[in-house]
């Protein structure tokens, strides 16, 4: 009898469940959503991007700013995961549907280049769409520029800071001036002495992570990449110098190697170290230990010693909106775009606060928004610091195959530690990226 | 018998593998009751910030909504994967045919296919079919899966021939033999394969984001691994969506569990 009961209720469950999904007819509808913003023409645009606080609230803040003059604009905004964007872009490439695409969608900077370049007829070329690139800083668009042409427009700002604790740096005799418009030598210099002095690192970095070593080359200017796309790892004189540098700073102990993200984070958040350098997306990371705030100061970063077109200046990540050639309406997704992200400096004034997104679009910086005193940073006025520093940025080619050389330069930073030789790590490294490019 | 030292060493042995078993999980409820920086601070005591994680939860993602989906999926999959595998299982065992093992190694051999290189062509069929984004294009693949039709062939070995002969002359159909008289008989091996196919179903994520492109229709696995992808990573949050993710496997693993052992080795009472 019991046993009766429960098929029945299990059956009983399993139809009321086909009854109510319609066994895909209903949910069928948001199908035909999608392909209705493809072909139709109509005023929705659908979005794909990932992180709901960051890159989506951004979104939807610039679509309720169109909105005001476009009343009838409406935004279909999908959050995905870089990861599985990547996924899906391989995905629809591979089944040859175009359709299921998005009309914009968020490319990571580092990777925008490979897809454009491989996958030429997958976004669209917005260079004479009315938007003003020139309001954007070079460094940030040579990751959407290919053959001259704009495949996009530059959003999330990379710009790097390095973020010292200003409590730790006065116990050991020293100011955030001592650190700003510096070389990697005298940071060293510096390092060693706060080290001995209070027993604080001053900066710490994730074993097996290349990043580093990628941010003191495009602060002098350099590339991994030759002109003509071919490696140029081994021989490579100030990669050479960087993991030098690299290599004394762990040795001397300024630079702690932990081993995962979550660790690394938890060297500035919990008081482990005295300093950060990072792209200044790290801010918000930073931000949530709220105890310590007040100790931190901004300045920018130490420059390579000697080197020429050496700058204190340079940049980590970032992120650009691409129009794709799936978007029946690019007119409307042009100007949507370029009137805000490329246009309005209400929509920047309001992501600022909301989620500590900073402008790569110059004239935001002007705003008063973005000189108020952060409280955080002992009254800087770090944002229009930032944004000035993005404009200073100097533009390196990170190559179509970055992804590649990232990891097998990663590769090395973890030998050299180990005690390995740098030249011929290098060599390696080169003959590694050769390999993986064919 | 075995000895005293002998005993207390098992104990011993086994209290620690519990321990190494057990810490992921109980880390994962504490996590959840703590504040982000605390998760990444190594805190092991319970916190106090278990609604302010759900109240950002629900503020940042359709937690219920997915969840929903999940389930919806989840028990749609498990049922008609366990009727059609078991009725492929059962045929492929019962009934005679000359291309009947050849099939079968084909099936079999189909099991060493990974799903990533069957990925792009299924887009592409469904993609014609007009299936993606719809509940029925989720399900489809993992309907007939070669595991499950391996364990019902297996399980069916053991039920006696004799019994559906003896139901033949009496003039019951062959649904009938299979659903009155088989079906009841092979409680243990439908818990099993349900436990496996329930939890295959409800992890489900990479055909799952590769076909499903909207918020509403996404589900927990997918939900996660949004919650990873920003920034900056709330832990306590992400813990108490974790755990609520795991919950329904949780349950239906616990309550089969009697029945899940019984039908891996294969018995028939």
């Amino acid at each position: 009898m019991m046993k009766k009961k429960m098929i029945s209720l299990v059956l009983a469950g399993v139809m009321a469940t086909v009854l109510l999904s319609g066994c895909g007819g209903a949910s069928g509808t948001s199908s035909k959503g999608n392909d209705d913003t493809a072909a139709g023409g109509s005023n929705t645009l659908t979005v794909w991007a990932w992180d709901s606080q960051f890159n989506l609230y951004a979104m939807e803040e610039a679509a309720k700013i169109y909105q005001k003059d476009h009343p009838d604009f409406q935004l279909n905004a999908i959050e995905i995961t870089w990861d599985d964007l990547q996924t899906k872009i391989g995905t629809i490439v591979g089944s040859g549907d175009y359709s299921q695409l998005p009309d914009i969608c968020l490319m990571q900077d580092y990777a925008y280049q490979k897809y454009v370049t491989i996958y030429s007829d997958l976004f669209q070329d917005i260079t004479d769409s009315g938007i003003d690139f020139s309001q954007f800083p070079e460094g940030k668009l040579a990751a959407s520029v290919v053959d001259g042409k704009n495949y996009g427009v530059p959003f999330d700002n990379g710009t790097d800071v390095a973020i010292y604790r200003t409590d730790i740096l006065e116990e050991a005799g020293y100011t955030l001036d001592d650190l700003t418009d510096i070389d990697w030598n005298r940071f060293i210099e510096i390092g060693e002495d706060v080290y001995a002095k209070t027993g604080y690192s001053l900066l710490s970095v994730q074993t097996g992570s290349s990043d580093m070593i990628y941010q003191m080359m495009q602060s002098a200017g350099k590339s991994t990449w030759n002109e003509d796309g071919s490696p140029n790892i081994a021989g490579n004189e100030y990669l050479k110098q960087c993991l030098e540098i690299y290599k004394q700073m762990a040795d001397k102990r300024i630079l702690e190697v932990v081993n995962s993200w979550d660790e690394y984070v938890a060297t500035f958040t919990s008081g482990k170290t005295a300093g950060v350098l990072n792209g200044c997306w790290i801010m918000v990371q930073l931000e949530s230990a709220e105890e310590l705030s007040g100790k931190w100061g901004i300045t920018n970063v130490p420059s390579l010693p000697g080197v020429d077109g050496a700058t204190n200046y340079t940049n980590q990540g970032g992120s650009t909106w691409a129009i794709t050639t799936n978007c029946s309406n690019v007119e409307l997704a042009a100007d949507f775009l370029g009137s805000t992200f490329a246009g309005s400096t209400e929509l920047y004034d309001t992501i600022l606060p909301g989620a500590g997104a900073i402008a790569t679009w110059l004239p935001a910086k002007n705003s008063d928004v973005y000189n108020q005193p952060v409280e955080y940073y002992g009254g800087q006025a770090v944002y229009s610091m930032i944004a000035d520093y993005a404009s200073k940025v100097p533009s390196v080619d990170l190559g179509i195959f970055y992804t590649e050389a990232n990891a097998a330069l990663a590769t090395v930073v973890g030998n050299i530690l180990g005690g390995a030789d740098i030249a011929s790590e290098l060599e390696t490294a080169q003959s590694t990226v050769e390999f993986n490019m064919r | 018998m075995t000895s005293k030292p002998k005993l207390v060493f098992m104990y011993l042995f086994l209290s620690i593998v519990s321990l190494i078993s057990i810490f992921p999980l109980a880390w994962m409820v504490i996590a959840a009751t703590n504040k982000s920086i605390d998760v990444i601070a190594g805190k092991l005591t319970f916190g106090t910030n278990l609604v302010e994680n759900y109240k950002n939860l629900i503020g940042q993602q359709p937690l219920w909504g997915n969840f929903w989906n999940s389930c919806k999926y989840t028990i749609l999959v498990t049922v008609f994967a366990l009727i059609i595998s078991s009725l492929a299982g059962y045929g492929f065992e019962i009934y005679r045919g000359k291309a009947k093992e050849r099939l079968y190694s084909v099936v079999l051999m189909s099991m060493m296919i990974p799903f990533v290189a069957l990925m792009v062509p299924l887009f592409r069929m469904y993609s014609k079919l007009g299936l993606l984004n719809t509940v029925l294009g989720f399900m489809l693949p993992s309907l007939a899966t070669p595991l499950l039709i391996m364990m019902f062939r297996t399980n069916a070995k053991a039920f006696p021939v004799d019994i559906i002969e003896a139901a033949r002359i009496d003039g019951t159909t062959e649904f009938g033999i299979f659903f009155k008289i088989y079906i009841p008989s092979m409680k243990a091996i439908f818990a099993a394969a349900g436990v496996i196919t329930f939890m295959n179903a409800w992890n489900n994520y990479l055909w799952a984001k590769v076909i499903m492109s909207d918020n509403t229709t996404q589900t927990m696995p997918m939900l996660i691994s949004n919650l990873t992808s920003g920034y900056k990573t709330d832990y306590g949050m992400l813990m108490l969506a974790v755990f609520i993710t795991t919950i329904p496997t949780a349950v239906v693993f616990f309550a089969l569990q009697k029945y899940f052992v019984e039908g891996i080795t294969g018995s028939v009472k």
